[in-house]
C-alpha cells in the first residue's frame, strides 16, 4: 500500500468514511459531529482569532449554500486561516486567487461550469480590503458580464490580515495602523465607503447587506440569493475582535449594536431598488455601540474637545442611515431588530407558523 | 449527473487534524443549571420555569403534575399567594412579571374540571402512620408529602372540615368555596389519609398520646389566638379583633354597625377585613399601618405584606391607607371609641444597627371613628402545647421544622417566622421528607445550594417582547361577598403566559450557542446530553472566545476556569 492510501485509510478510520454513492450505506455509525443536521462546509480546527466574526459569517453562509457550490476565495484572513498548508477547513472546492482578482476567478469557474452542462453555483468570497479596493474593477466586471455568481463580502472593516490598515470600509474616525488617533486627526478621516449603491448601481438582481449577529435572516438572505440566476451581492458585517479591540466574547453584541443604532443598515435592493429594510424601532445612541471597541476609544477622552464632534459626527451618520432607509418602520410587524434574533424552546422564533 | 447530498460531496476537512482546543486560555464553557429566581422565591418549593416547559410543548396536564411535585393545593395558592415569584421574575424589568399565578390557578382549577390524578402511589398498609395537628394548607400538604414518602397520615382537626384559616378567614371574593372544596376533597380522597375532625389537641388527643401510637408528630396549628392589644391601656369596651371579626363574618354574613371605621394592622386580615366592610355599608374604612406602600422609594423589608393584587384593589375601591403611621391614642367617651389619634413613623436603625420603629412628635392627627380594629396578627393557642411553645409561637429548630423531642415538626404560621399559605405548603413538604428519610435511617435530605440567575445573567436581546396577559376582573361597583373579583386567565392567555418564561439558568434548546460558534465547537445531539441539555462542547476545538455563553439568552452557559 503507498503511504498515500495509508493515509487515507487512517483519516477515514478517524472521520468516518463518506458512502462512494448516496444510495449506499456509510459503513460505520456517524459520530456526533459527523450526525450534524446542517451542512459542514466549513469545519473546526480553521486558525482564526477567537471570537472571529468572519469565520462565523462564512459558516453560516456555507451551512445555507452547500454542499453544491465551489468557492473563489480572495487573499485575506479568510483565506489564511482556512487553509494553513497541507490542511483545509473547506469540505467543497475552493479555490484561492490573487487579492485583486476572485470575481475574474469565480467569473472562468462559472463559465467552466456552464461549458460543462453543471449546476453548481459559484461562490466568490473577500474581506473588504479585497472588495472595496482592491479587486473592486474585476467585481465591477464580474456583476457587468452578468456571471451567475454569488458573491459574499466579508466586512471587517480594515486589513487585519495584514496588520489592522485603514480600508476605504473602515468607518469614520476608527483608529487603525495607518490612520492613527493622535494629536492630528481622530481617526479616519474620511467616511466608510457606500459599496452597496455603486453595486446596485449595476443594476444587478440582489444586493443585501446583514450581520452576524442576526443569523436566521443571514441565511435567509443567502438562499435568496442562491435562487437567482444571475449575480447578486452580500456583505455581512463581520466584527473583528483583535482589530475593533474588543472582548472576544463580545462579537455579537458589538454586531448588534451596530444595527441597532444604524451605523449599518440592513438593506436590501433589486435592481437598484431598496426592496426591503430591517427596521429599528428604538434606536440606540452609536455611543452604546462606540463604547465596546477600543478603536473608538479616542471618542470618550474627556480632555479632547474633538471627541465630542466625531461621536456627534457618527450619530449623524447613524440618524442619516435611519431617515434615508426609513428604518424606523411602520405598523406592528414584530419582525426587527427587537424581534427577528428571538428565540423560543427549540429555536429561533422566526419562521414559525 | 450525480446527485449531491448533504455531507457527502467532499472528505472532511482536514483542519480536524489540528486540535485549536490547545489555544484556551482564560476558561471553557460549560452547561450550569442554576436556580430561577421564582424557584428560589417560591416558599412552596415549585419550580415553576419546570411546569412552564411543559406548558410551553402544550401539555398542561404534564404541567400540572410537575407542579403538584411540591404544591397540592395550586388552585388554592394560584388564589391567595402573595406570589413572591412574581417579584422576583426577571422579566419584570422587561415588560412584565409572568402572570404566575394566574397560570398556576388556571392549571388547578383544570385539574379539577377534568379529574387528574395526584402522582402518588397508595402507600403500603404496614407503611408508618404520621400524625398531622391541624387540616390547614400546611397539615394538608404534610399529609400529600408523607404519601409522596411512602407513608401515611392521620389528620386531626379540631373545627368539622379542613382547611383551616383558607376556609375560616379568607373571603370567598379571594377564594370561592367551590375552587377550595374541590382542590381539598380530591386531596383528602388519597388512599392513606385519614381526617379526624372535630378533634382538638389538649382535648381529645395530646403530642404525648400521638407520639406512643405513631411514627411521627407534625404540629400545624396555625395561630388562632388574637394578640392583646391596648393603647396606653385603654381598650374599648366593644373590641372586635380582626381575625375573629372575619370568622364570624364568614359564618353569619354580617358585621357590627359602624360607619367610620380605622382597621389597625398590615397584613392580608386587615386589608380584606377593610374591604368587606366598605362593602357591607361603611362610608369610610382607614387602614393605619406601620409599613409603606409599594413604590421605588420603599425598602423592600418595608413594603405592606399583602397580596399585591388585593392592594391594587383595595385602593381601587376606595380604601383610605396611612401608612407609615400607628394608633397612638384613643379617644374615649366613657368606654366607646369616637377618635383616634395617629401618628406618623418610620422605621429607623438604632445605635445597634437594628431598625426599631420611631414615631414623629407634632405628627399627631385626630381620625373621628365609630369603632376601631386591631389586626395585628394572631398568636398560637396554647392548649394542649405546653412545654412546646415558647412565648407566642413555637419556634422550630432547623429548617425541617424540628422540636427538642424527638419526631416532632411543626410547620407555618404557628412557627412564628411564617405567614403564608405558601410557606406552610412547603413546610410540609420538607417535614414530610425529614421524617421519611429519618425512619428510612438516612440522613436527611440535601438542600439545593445552587446559585440563582440574576437578570444580568440573561442575554434578554433573544426574547420577544410580549406584554403580560391579565385576566378580567369584576369592575368596582358589582363586586359583592360571593363573586370571585379576578376571573379565570383561559388557556389561550395561559399558554402565551408559559412562552413568556425566560427560562433563566435553563436550556432553551433555542440553537444559540449552536448557531454562534465560529469554531464549529458546539455539537447538537438528537439524544439528550448527560448534563440534560442537546448539546455538547467539544473542547478539542473550542477556542474559549466565551461567544456562546454571552449569547445564551438563559445564561445556561458559564465560562470557567480550566481543571
Amino acid at each position: 500500500m503507498s503511504d498515500k492510501s495509508e493515509r487515507l485509510a487512517e483519516l477515514r478510520a478517524k472521520h468516518g468514511r463518506p458512502p462512494a454513492a448516496p444510495h449506499e450505506p456509510k459503513h460505520d455509525a456517524p459520530t456526533a459531529r459527523e450526525a450534524q443536521p446542517r451542512f459542514r462546509g466549513l469545519e473546526s480546527g480553521h486558525r482564526a482569532c477567537q471570537g472571529c466574526g468572519e469565520a462565523l459569517a462564512a459558516r453560516l453562509v456555507m451551512e445555507c449554500a452547500g454542499p453544491d457550490v465551489m468557492v473563489a476565495n480572495a487573499t485575506g484572513c479568510l483565506e489564511v486561516f482556512t487553509t494553513a498548508w497541507p490542511q483545509s477547513a473547506w469540505r467543497v472546492p475552493w479555490m484561492h486567487s490573487l487579492f485583486e482578482n476572485a470575481p475574474a476567478i469565480a467569473s472562468g469557474m462559472e463559465a467552466a461550469m456552464k461549458a460543462k452542462g453543471k449546476n453548481t453555483k459559484v461562490l466568490a468570497f473577500g474581506g473588504d480590503g479585497a472588495t472595496y479596493d482592491i479587486g473592486f474593477q474585476a467585481l465591477s466586471g464580474m456583476l457587468e458580464r452578468y456571471h451567475n455568481i454569488l458573491y459574499v463580502c466579508y466586512d471587517n472593516e480594515a486589513y487585519m490580515n495584514t496588520g489592522i490598515q485603514r480600508s476605504s470600509s473602515t468607518p469614520h474616525s476608527a483608529t487603525t495602523t495607518t490612520s492613527p488617533a493622535g494629536k492630528e486627526r481622530m481617526g479616519k478621516r474620511h467616511l466608510k465607503k457606500d459599496l452597496l449603491s455603486i453595486i446596485a448601481a449595476h443594476h444587478i438582481p440582489y444586493a443585501a447587506a446583514a450581520s452576524v449577529a442576526y443569523p436566521q435572516d443571514l441565511q435567509r438572505k443567502v438562499r435568496y440569493a442562491m435562487g437567482i440566476e444571475g449575480p447578486t451581492f452580500l456583505v455581512i458585517h463581520s466584527p473583528c475582535p483583535l482589530g475593533w479591540k474588543h472582548d472576544s466574547a463580545a462579537t455579537i453584541e458589538v454586531a448588534r449594536r451596530a444595527v441597532e443604532c444604524g451605523l449599518f443598515p440592513l438593506v436590501e435592493l433589486e435592481r437598484g431598488a431598496v426592496t426591503n429594510v430591517m427596521p429599528i424601532r428604538d434606536a440606540r445612541p452609536v455611543t452604546d455601540y462606540l463604547e465596546l471597541q477600543g478603536r473608538f476609544a479616542h471618542l470618550f477622552n474627556g480632555e479632547d474637545p474633538r471627541a465630542q464632534e466625531e461621536r456627534d459626527h457618527l450619530q449623524a451618520l447613524a440618524d442619516h442611515n435611519i431617515q434615508t432607509f426609513g428604518l424606523n418602520g411602520e405598523g406592528d410587524d414584530p419582525l426587527d431588530t427587537s424581534g427577528i434574533a428571538a428565540v423560543g424552546r427549540g429555536g429561533p422564533v422566526t419562521g414559525r407558523g | 449527473m450525480a446527485i449531491l447530498t448533504r455531507g457527502a460531496y467532499a472528505e472532511p476537512g482536514t483542519t480536524l487534524d489540528f486540535k485549536t482546543g490547545n489555544w484556551r486560555s482564560t476558561g471553557k464553557p460549560v452547561h450550569d443549571h442554576v436556580k430561577a429566581p421564582c424557584h428560589a422565591a417560591c416558599p412552596a418549593g415549585e419550580d415553576q420555569q419546570a411546569w412552564f416547559a411543559h406548558l410551553q410543548a402544550g401539555h398542561p396536564k404534564l404541567a400540572w403534575r410537575e407542579l403538584v411535585q411540591a404544591n397540592p393545593l395550586p388552585g388554592v395558592t394560584g388564589r391567595v399567594c402573595p406570589h413572591p415569584c412574581e417579584t422576583a421574575c426577571n422579566r419584570a424589568a422587561m415588560d412584565g412579571a409572568l402572570a404566575i399565578h394566574n397560570v398556576e390557578r388556571w392549571l388547578g382549577d383544570k385539574a379539577v374540571a377534568k379529574g387528574w390524578a395526584y402522582p402518588v402511589d397508595a402507600p403500603a398498609d404496614d407503611a408508618p402512620i404520621v400524625a398531622i395537628i391541624g387540616a390547614g394548607p400546611g397539615g394538608l400538604s404534610a399529609a400529600y408529602h408523607c404519601l409522596r414518602n411512602g407513608l401515611r397520615a392521620d389528620l386531626y382537626e379540631a373545627l368539622p372540615e379542613a382547611g383551616g384559616l383558607l376556609r375560616s378567614a379568607i373571603p370567598r371574593t379571594r377564594l370561592p368555596r367551590e375552587a377550595l372544596d374541590g382542590e381539598l376533597n380530591r386531596l383528602l380522597a388519597l388512599p392513606g389519609i385519614t381526617l379526624n375532625a372535630r378533634t382538638r389537641l389538649g382535648r381529645d388527643v395530646t403530642v404525648e398520646g400521638l407520639l406512643s401510637t405513631h411514627a411521627a408528630v407534625i404540629l400545624a396549628p396555625g395561630c388562632q389566638s388574637a394578640k392583646a392589644w391596648d393603647v396606653d391601656g385603654a381598650v374599648p369596651a366593644d373590641l372586635h379583633e380582626g381575625l375573629h371579626l372575619l370568622k364570624e363574618f364568614m359564618d353569619h354574613g354580617q358585621f357590627p354597625k359602624a360607619d367610620k371605621v380605622v382597621v389597625h394592622g398590615g397584613g392580608n386580615t386587615a386589608i380584606d377585613l377593610c374591604r368587606l366592610m366598605k362593602r357591607a355599608g361603611a362610608s369610610e374604612v382607614t387602614l393605619v399601618t406601620a409599613s409603606g406602600l409599594p413604590g421605588p422609594d420603599t425598602a423592600p423589608d418595608d413594603i405592606i405584606n399583602v397580596v399585591p393584587r388585593e392592594l391594587d384593589e383595595a385602593l381601587e375601591e376606595g380604601i383610605e391607607i396611612i401608612d407609615h403611621a400607628t394608633v397612638s391614642r384613643l379617644v374615649m367617651k366613657g368606654s366607646k371609641v369616637t377618635g383616634v389619634e395617629v401618628v406618623s413613623l418610620k422605621k429607623e436603625p438604632g445605635k445597634d444597627g437594628r431598625k426599631r420603629r420611631v414615631a414623629f412628635e407634632g405628627t399627631e392627627r385626630l381620625l373621628s371613628v365609630d369603632m376601631v380594629v386591631p389586626c395585628i396578627g394572631e398568636a398560637v393557642d396554647p392548649e394542649g402545647l405546653q412545654g412546646l411553645i415558647d412565648g407566642t409561637y413555637v419556634w422550630a429548630k432547623d429548617a425541617w421544622g424540628r422540636l427538642e423531642p424527638e419526631n416532632v415538626h411543626v410547620l407555618g404560621d404557628a412557627r412564628g417566622d411564617r405567614g403564608t399559605v405558601a410557606e406552610a405548603i412547603g413546610d410540609g413538604r420538607l417535614a414530610a421528607q425529614a421524617i421519611a428519610a429519618k425512619l428510612a435511617g438516612a440522613p436527611d435530605p440535601e438542600a439545593d445550594t445552587r446559585l440563582e440567575m440574576g437578570a444580568s445573567g440573561l442575554n434578554l436581546s433573544y426574547y420577544m417582547p410580549t406584554p403580560r396577559h391579565a385576566p378580567a376582573k369584576v369592575p368596582v361597583a358589582e363586586r359583592r361577598f360571593d363573586t370571585e373579583i379576578e376571573g379565570d386567565l383561559g388557556r389561550a392567555a395561559a399558554l402565551a403566559e408559559a412562552n413568556r418564561c425566560l427560562s433563566c439558568g435553563n436550556c432553551l434548546a433555542c440553537d444559540n450557542c449552536w448557531t454562534f460558534c465560529p469554531d464549529n465547537a458546539v455539537i447538537k445531539t438528537v439524544e439528550l446530553a448527560q448534563d440534560g441539555s442537546h448539546y455538547l462542547f467539544d473542547l478539542d476545538y473550542c477556542k474559549g472566545c466565551g461567544l456562546c455563553a454571552h449569547e445564551c439568552p438563559t445564561g445556561y452557559i458559564q465560562m470557567v476556569p480550566e481543571d
